[in-house]
Parts: C-alpha cells; sequence; structure tokens
C-alpha cells in the first residue's frame, strides 16, 4: 500500500496546483515543495525499514485488471530499481527548488512535473509488463509539455522530436511486451516471468529484438541519441534535472528489469552489441563533448558518454557489472543534475553559455566554480566521488566479458578526464572580461539549497557506496539467478 | 411468429422509434420549445441505453423472424454504444440545433440513425442489413447536408449522397450475388456456399469481392473513402462526430458476423483482403491527416486512418486469434466512440480553424485539458481509451500466427507514430501559441460542455472498464 501511496501521492500536488488559483509566487513554490517532499519521506521510510531485504519485491500490491490476460496492477519494490524511485523523488525535489528560472504559469510547471513524477515513480515499482509500460508513456507528454513551454527559443521542435523518436522507442518496446506476455501464457506478470517461462530461445530472440531496439532508443544509445540533444539544451534547468537524470534511466532500468532477467535466452546474442553499444557511447560522448563551444551541451554530451557504461555494465552478465550498471543509474543521475543546475547558474550570472566566453570562476563565484570542479571530477570517475565506484564496477564487470571493450571503455575514461579538464581550465581559472560576471555574484542560498544535497550524496556515496550498494545486491542476485539458471 | 419474445427483442429500436417519433411530433406542435424537444430525445437516447443495459443484465437471448434477426450480447453491446452516442450527441447537438430552428428534425434524424444502425447489429440476413444499412444512412444524408447557413453541408451532402447511392448499389448486387450462389441469404446457410476453395465458385468470390467494396465505402476504407472528409467538414459537428462513430462500429459488428457466420471457411480470403485494406487505410488516413489545417476535416481523416485500425482487428480473425479480434473490435470501437465524440464536440466549443487552439490553456484550461486528453487518447498514449483499443488489435495480432497480420500490425506501429504531428499539433496550438484575441466561450453551452467533459473523464478513466469488456466481448454470442 505505502508503494501505491508513493506513486500517486503526487496527484495531491496536481490537484492543489490546479485548485490554488489565487495563490502567490511564494505560497506556489512551497506547497510544491511541501509536495514534492512527501514521496522523498516514504521512500527513506522504506529504505531504512526494509533497506536490507529489498531482493524478490517487497511492499507489493497488486489486483487483476484484466484476468483473461494476466494483466494486473501489481506494484512493488526490489533492490533494481529502489535506487532510481528514490532518485525520482530526490530529483523531483530538486527540480522544484531548481524552478527559479520559471517565472510564468507557475502553477501549471509544477502541475505537470508532478504528472511526471507519477510516472518515473511508477515506472521503478511496476512490478507488470503492460503497468510498466503505462507509466513509462505517462512521463511523456509531461516532458513534452515542460519543454515545449518552458525551454528556450528552440524548444518547439526539439519537444516535438524527443515526443516522436521515444514514442516510436517505446510502441516497438510495447509490441515486444505484448508478444512476450502472449507467448508465455498470456501472463505480464513481471516476476512469474523471470528466467524466460520456458520459451524456447529463438522464441525469446525474436521478443528480445523489439524490447531491446526500443529501450535503446530510450538510453539513447548513440544512433539514437539525435533528439536527446536539442531537447536537454532547449529545456529549462529543472526539467533538465529531471530529464537527464530519471529519464535515460527508464531505458536502463527496462534493460535489467526485463529484457534480461526475463528473456535470459533472447538477450544473450545481443549482449555483446549492447557492450559495443555502450562503449561507442562512451568515446563518441567524450570526444564530441570535447568540440561542444556550449556548456550545456557539453553536459549534455558528458551525460551520454557515461550512460555508456551503463550500457557495458548491464551487457557484461555478471554480478560486478550489473551492481556497477544499477548503481551508475543513480551516480549519473546525481552528477548531471547537479552539472545542469550548475550551468544554469553560470549561465544567469554571465549571461552566456559558451566556454570561450567564460572565465575565472574561481574569483567571481568560489562556490559555483567549486561545486562545478566537483560535479566533474565525480563525471571524470575520480576516485572518493560516487561515479568512480560505480564506472570502475561496470568496466571491471565489462572487462571479464569483453576485454577488448573493457580496455576501450577504461580509455573513455581518459577521454573524458581530458575535455572536463580543458573545460574546468578554461571556466574556472583564466582572466574573466565579462563584465556581467564581474558583477554577478556567487550561487544564492536558493540555489545551494538545489546544489548541496547532490554533491553531498556525491562525496557520501564515494565513501560509503554500500549505502546503495547492500540495498540492489539481493535483487542483482536474483538476475543472476535467472541469466544463469535458464 | 411474432410473440412477446419478439417485442422484449426488439425493445431498444421500439423505445428510441417512439421517442423519434414524439420529439417530431412535439415539434410540430411546440417549434419553440428546444428544452423540451432535446430533453425528450437525450431522454429518449438515455431510455434506450437503459433497455439495452437490462436485456444485458438478464442475457436475454433468441433469434426472431425465421433466425433473420438475433439478440446476443455481441449485438446488445454494439446498442449500447449507439445509444450512448446518440445521447451525448443528442446534448451536444441541443445549442446548434436550437439556433437554426430545426432542431426537433434534427434531433428526429439522429434517433433514426440510431435505429438503423442499433437494427443493423442484429441482422442476420443479407437483405435485412441492406435495408438496416440503408435505414441508418438515408438519414445520415440529410444529417450532413443540414446546415444551410453553409455552402460547405450542401456540398458534402449531395457528395455523400452520390457516393453512398454507389456504395449501396455495389452492395445490393454483392448481396445478390452470394444469395445466388448460396441459395439464400441468411448467415449459417450462407455458410454452407463459402467453403475454403473460394476459386471454384467465381459467383461467391465477385460476391464477396463487391459486399466488401461496399462496406469499406460504408465504414470508409481507402480507396473507397473520398466522401469522408467532404462530407465530414460540411455536417453539422453533431452530425459528423455521430455519424464517425455509431453507424460506423455497427457497420463494423454487422460485418464481423457476416465473416464469422457467414463465412468461417473463407477465412483466409477475407482476412488477407482486410489486413490489404488496412493497410492501405492507416497509411492513406494519417498521411493526408498530417496535412490538414481544418480540425474538422483532420478529424475527418484521421476517422479513415482508426478505421484502418479496426480493420487490422478484422486481419487478425483467424488461428488463434480470432477471440481476442473479435474482443479488439468491440474494446476499439468503445473507445473510439468516446474521445473521437469528445473531439468533435470541442470543435463546436472552440471552432474548426487550428488557429482557433491558439493558447486555450490559458484562457479555458478546462476545455483544453479535454481536447489534450482527446488527442492523445486517439494517438494512443497509456493509460487513455485509445491505447486500449490498439493494445488490443496487437494482441490480436501477435495471437493470429500470420505474417502477413504481423505486417499490418507493424505498420499500425509505425502509423501510431505518423499521427502524433497532427494530434499534437492541436496540443502544440493550446499549450505554445499565444491566445487569440475575441475568443469568447459560447453562451448557452452547458449541455455541449457537460458532454465534452463527461467523454473526456471517460476517455481517461477507460482503464477500469477495459477488464469487464474484455470478459463481456469474451462471452459474446458470436464466440
Amino acid at each position: 500500500m505505502i508503494t501505491t501511496i508513493t506513486i500517486f501521492f503526487p496527484l495531491v500536488g496536481v490537484f492543489l496546483m490546479l485548485l490554488m488559483r489565487t495563490a502567490d509566487e511564494r505560497t506556489t513554490r512551497y506547497t510544491a515543495l511541501g509536495v514534492a517532499g512527501v514521496p522523498l519521506l516514504l521512500v527513506l521510510y522504506v529504505y531504512f525499514a526494509h533497506g536490507g531485504d529489498l531482493g524478490n519485491a517487497l511492499l507489493t500490491q497488486g489486483f487483476d485488471w484484466v484476468p483473461s490476460l494476466g494483466i494486473g496492477y501489481r506494484v512493488g519494490l526490489d533492490g533494481l530499481g529502489f535506487g532510481m524511485f528514490f532518485l525520482s523523488a530526490l530529483l523531483t525535489l530538486i527540480a522544484v527548488v531548481a524552478s527559479w528560472d520559471v517565472r510564468e504559469n507557475l502553477r501549471q510547471y509544477y502541475a505537470i512535473l508532478f504528472v511526471a513524477e507519477l510516472g518515473m515513480l511508477g515506472v521503478f515499482a511496476a512490478q507488470d509488463l503492460i503497468l510498466f509500460y503505462v507509466f513509462f508513456e505517462v512521463t511523456l507528454i509531461p516532458m513534452y509539455l515542460l519543454v515545449g513551454i518552458w525551454g528556450d527559443e528552440n524548444r518547439r521542435p526539439a519537444a516535438i522530436k524527443f515526443f516522436i523518436y521515444t514514442f516510436f522507442g517505446s510502441t516497438v518496446m510495447l509490441a515486444g511486451f505484448l508478444a512476450l506476455g502472449i507467448l508465455s501464457g498470456p501472463n505480464f506478470s513481471i516476476e512469474e516471468l523471470n528466467g524466460g517461462s520456458g520459451l524456447s530461445r529463438a522464441a525469446q530472440i525474436a521478443v528480445a529484438a523489439p524490447i531491446l531496439f526500443g529501450l535503446l532508443i530510450k538510453v539513447p544509445a548513440v544512433p539514437f541519441h539525435s533528439w536527446l540533444l536539442d531537447v536537454y539544451i532547449s529545456s529549462p534547468i529543472s526539467t533538465n534535472v529531471v530529464l537527464s537524470g530519471i529519464l535515460p534511466k527508464l531505458g536502463t532500468y527496462g534493460l535489467i528489469k526485463i529484457a534480461i532477467p526475463l528473456l535470459p535466452q533472447g538477450a544473450e546474442p545481443f549482449l555483446p552489441y549492447l557492450a559495443a553499444f555502450g562503449v561507442v557511447n562512451i568515446i563518441y560522448g567524450a570526444f564530441v563533448a570535447f568540440m561542444q563551444p556550449d556548456l550545456k551541451a557539453l553536459v549534455a554530451y558528458s551525460s551520454i558518454g557515461t550512460l555508456g557504461f551503463i550500457l557495458l555494465g548491464i551487457a557484461s552478465g555478471n554480478a560486478v557489472g550489473i551492481n556497477g550498471a544499477v548503481m551508475q543509474q543513480v551516480t549519473h543521475g546525481l552528477y548531471s543534475a547537479l552539472l545542469f543546475i550548475l550551468v544554469g547558474v553560470i549561465a544567469s550570472r554571465a549571461g552566456t553559455r559558451r566556454i570561450g566566453e567564460l572565465g575565472g570562476l574561481a574569483d567571481r563565484m568560489p562556490w559555483a566554480g567549486g561545486l562545478l570542479a566537483l560535479g566533474a571530477f565525480a563525471a571524470m570517475g575520480v576516485p572518493g566521488l560516487a561515479v568512480f565506484i560505480s564506472e570502475f564496477m561496470t568496466i571491471m564487470g565489462g572487462y571479464d566479458a569483453f576485454p577488448v571493450l573493457g580496455v576501450l571503455a577504461a580509455a573513455g575514461i581518459v577521454l573524458g578526464a581530458m575535455y572536463l579538464l580543458n573545460m574546468l581550465r578554461r571556466v574556472i581559472f583564466g582572466p574573466t572580461e565579462r563584465p556581467a560576471l564581474v558583477e554577478a555574484g556567487d550561487a544564492g542560498p536558493v540555489e545551494m539549497a538545489a546544489i548541496v544535497p547532490l554533491a553531498a550524496l556525491l562525496v557520501v556515496l564515494g565513501i560509503f557506496p554500500s549505502l546503495l550498494t547492500n540495498v540492489q545486491r539481493p535483487a542483482v542476485d536474483l538476475v543472476l539467478a535467472a541469466v544463469g539458471g535458464s | 411468429m411474432v410473440t412477446a419474445q419478439t417485442f422484449v427483442g426488439l425493445l431498444p429500436e421500439i423505445v428510441a422509434f417512439l421517442f423519434s417519433m414524439l420529439v417530431l411530433m412535439v415539434g410540430v406542435f411546440n417549434p419553440r420549445a428546444i428544452g423540451l424537444t432535446t430533453g425528450l430525445a437525450a431522454f429518449g437516447a438515455l431510455a434506450t441505453f437503459v433497455v439495452t443495459v437490462v436485456l444485458l443484465a438478464v442475457r436475454f437471448e433468441g433469434s426472431f423472424f425465421g433466425d433473420g434477426y438475433v439478440v446476443d450480447d455481441f449485438a446488445l453491446y454494439f446498442k449500447l454504444i449507439v445509444a450512448l452516442s446518440a445521447f451525448f450527441t443528442v446534448l451536444a447537438a441541443a445549442r446548434w440545433s436550437g439556433e437554426t430552428g430545426d432542431a426537433p428534425e434534427y434531433l428526429t434524424l439522429i434517433l433514426s440513425v440510431a435505429v438503423g444502425a442499433m437494427l443493423l447489429v442484429s441482422m442476420r440476413d443479407l437483405f435485412g442489413v441492406f435495408v438496416a444499412i440503408e435505414l441508418a444512412t438515408i438519414p445520415s444524408y440529410a444529417l450532413v447536408a443540414f446546415d444551410r447557413s453553409r455552402r460547405e453541408s450542401a456540398e458534402g451532402g449531395m457528395k455523400y449522397l452520390l457516393t453512398g447511392m454507389i456504395a449501396a448499389s455495389i452492395l445490393l448486387y454483392g448481396i445478390v450475388l452470394i444469395y445466388g450462389a448460396a441459395g439464400s441469404a441468411n448467415f449459417a446457410q450462407i455458410s454452407l456456399a463459402f467453403t475454403g476453395d473460394l476459386a471454384s465458385s467465381p459467383v461467391a468470390l465477385l460476391g464477396l469481392v463487391l459486399l466488401v467494396s461496399g462496406f469499406a465505402f460504408k465504414v470508409s476504407a481507402a480507396p473507397f473513402h473520398f466522401w469522408t472528409p467532404d462530407a465530414y467538414q460540411g455536417a453539422p459537428t453533431s452530425a459528423a462526430a455521430f455519424l464517425s462513430v455509431a453507424p460506423k462500429a455497427a457497420t463494423f459488428a454487422v460485418l464481423l458476423r457476416i465473416f464469422l457466420e457467414g463465412m468461417p471457411e473463407a477465412a483466409p480470403s477475407w482476412t488477407a483482403v482486410a489486413a490489404v485494406l488496412a493497410i492501405v487505410t492507416m497509411f492513406v488516413g494519417n498521411l493526408f491527416a498530417l496535412r490538414q489545417r481544418n480540425v474538422r476535416r483532420m478529424l475527418a481523416y484521421s476517422s479513415v486512418a482508426h478505421s484502418g485500425y479496426i480493420l487490422a482487428a478484422f486481419a487478425a480473425l483467424q488461428g488463434a486469434g480470432v477471440e481476442r479480434g473479435v474482443q479488439a473490435v468491440l474494446i476499439y470501437s468503445a473507445a473510439y466512440a468516446v474521445m473521437n465524440l469528445g473531439a468533435f464536440f470541442v470543435i463546436d466549443l472552440v471552432g474548426e480553424e487550428a488557429k482557433s487552439y491558439n493558447g486555450l490553456f490559458r484562457t479555458r484550461p478546462g476545455v483544453a485539458l479535454s481536447m489534450a486528453i482527446f488527442m492523445a487518447a486517439l494517438v494512443g498514449i497509456p493509460p487513455l481509451s485509445g491505447f486500449w483499443g490498439k493494445l488490443w488489435v496487437i494482441l490480436a495480432g501477435v495471437e493470429s500466427g500470420s505474417v502477413l497480420v504481423y505486417v499490418t500490425v507493424g505498420v499500425l506501429v509505425v502509423n501510431s507514430v505518423l499521427s502524433v504531428p497532427y494530434y499534437f499539433g492541436i496540443l502544440r496550438n493550446m499549450a505554445f501559441e499565444e491566445p487569440v484575441k475575441g475568443a469568447e466561450e459560447p453562451k448557452g453551452a452547458g449541455a455541449l460542455k457537460f458532454s465534452v467533459y463527461t467523454l473526456a473523464l471517460a476517455t481517461t478513466l477507460f482503464a477500469f472498464f477495459v477488464g469487464p469488456l474484455a470478459a463481456l466481448a469474451g462471452a459474446s454470442g458470436l464466440l
């Protein structure tokens, strides 16, 4: 029941926002903050009460939806999704805090954001294929509207491109889900289908192909990534937080939660390609990021690059790699949200995002500059920060399964360090010639409130990764059992 | 033999017919009493609905008039859709028809179409099918041409009449040929003539081809769809809405009955024809809809595309996909009824030019939200109604086990994506553009707004009806 309440609590926010017609801006912001805080508190309660035994789904709730088809409303929390479930709640809260650049139609903005939160929370708790798909798509229209209404001047083409790309991907994925559910029953319960449910190898391959294809568009793996850049660059800061922190993980989570354990033999022949996609993401992302003159585009490509580690970890099919991938989903969300917020803060002060025109942040904005360095170090995978651990695990796992690709991925870390250090050199140090920047102050208290929790979590999880890995390990073991036992 | 049972079986039609006459009579004596006529017509539609629900609840079944007319769950289900569509249409038509001064005639025509459509779904005899189709179609010619204030209305009505007559003769010719080949027009008897080997019986084959062509006209399947955009654009909005939903659902229903009861042996032939028609229809509907700036015309092409989606379910009526295919037609028809009626009705509230939707989220959030729900549902975004229709079609396709159907389902997936830009064009205008100056809330549109909001709610909560609907469909008389 607590799972259902957490998922649907954002609806309270939607109704409040629609009803509070006369509320002033301040009241609106605080109300939104309060609503966004509740799911996070509920998630934290679950963490402290049940964090240790999230192997099979806990706190489940289920009733039949369409009995003749084995479709049901089934939700529950397990270690695979819990990290992202937590992050969805956290990043929605951060997005509410970081919504200072949204000035018009604030109530509508929050209402739509809460609908998106509902979808995201639902995906990471769904234990039924159809329900998973429904929640998956519930995020789509809110994101389209958030970018399309509150984005920058290029927002409309970006928003519709995002929508068409990902809708196409998810519809193909749905066809795969339907084939899987029909061939095995019909039954759409993720838990009961674990391990492939007796489908022949050929059938599994035929079903896995559309599912993997659809999910790779969502991630996005590199040939399908063109929607991502436009929409990242055009969206307002607080939408970026959710867009980069959560949405790609709908794709990677689908791989870990559904494609691999439900279709172990079907996914197996595709795993080397999946790993290759991952390494292409890493290397391509690094090279293109290196050439970006725009700070936001650089962060976007960096984000594409580090998503590659998740793909590599998933494809490795071993305990280290998958654990690393599950953890990287969370750490990637933390650092990319952090960087996008900082880019927004810096751009608002300097009046530009062009790296060539920025400089001397260490003098002018020591806090923002310092935290930008922290975020960049995290993105590079510097030890002591959380991303290092998850990236290292995915490379270890990847090296075990595909030595060449593992080495290439490790080389990708060096490339990442190159462009990020280069960016830091130019943005943080060096003289500033921008008059706007000379006048501007450092990040204010509201901005720090959005930034600091993310930075703190990156540090804490870097030192105590077991806070996260302990939760996910039992569930990852079950995935491995499903893969190995087939 | 006509017994009391017969009257009970015909009760929905009788109720609807009596009320249509009553509305006409009241109109003769009180031509200004718009509220009274509308109220009577709406009450009549609702009474029809309730009677049908009761028949369904007591599981009334029977076949009358020498097995030419059957009442089973399948027929009753479609009568529900027709009656409910008529109810909402009457409410939505209240204001506009009142302004024309001919409300009683207009509302009577709507109820007459409903009577024809309800008779149609029960027919088990090809000549009965023809009579019922024409009973539903002839009033609809008048409905399309009803708006005397616009030239397009007369033009659309004329086009509809001419093509409709041609379609009727083709259909009748097909029926006669099948009658000649089978020696009977009753579905049960026909099935004896339609064996697996159609090539040996060219008369039956030609009859089937003409029959399907005639039906393709009626459900506006490409390439027989040319009347649709003109007729729907010309017709009064409520008439276009009703015609795109109720008679069409009934026509699909009786086609399903003809195929499954009358020619089950010939399934390989007609599923293949349905697959090809579906593929062409989906592409034609969506590609032409993409180019439209007029919302009414866009929705007309969209209705062509949706006919294609339903035809894809017909293609899946083979192998293990038969049961799911029948369910798909049932669920899709209901899902389409709520979302498409709503989308059309919004035109009467806002306007038919895409421009008039600009900034609607700011000026009239309730209407805008409803329209957004209808548009998203027509695309097939879960958990809205259209998604469940498409889901069932895909499920049936997957179960059918035929490569051609897999291709059809693939085309359906591609077309769903293809349809995003034009439905979302409206959403974009409503959410992203600046509001137009001087656009005002129409006065006296309470009933219309009630219809729109109720349908938006039904579209949103359709997921809760899917389970019961699937169970009902599973138990329908056809299987």
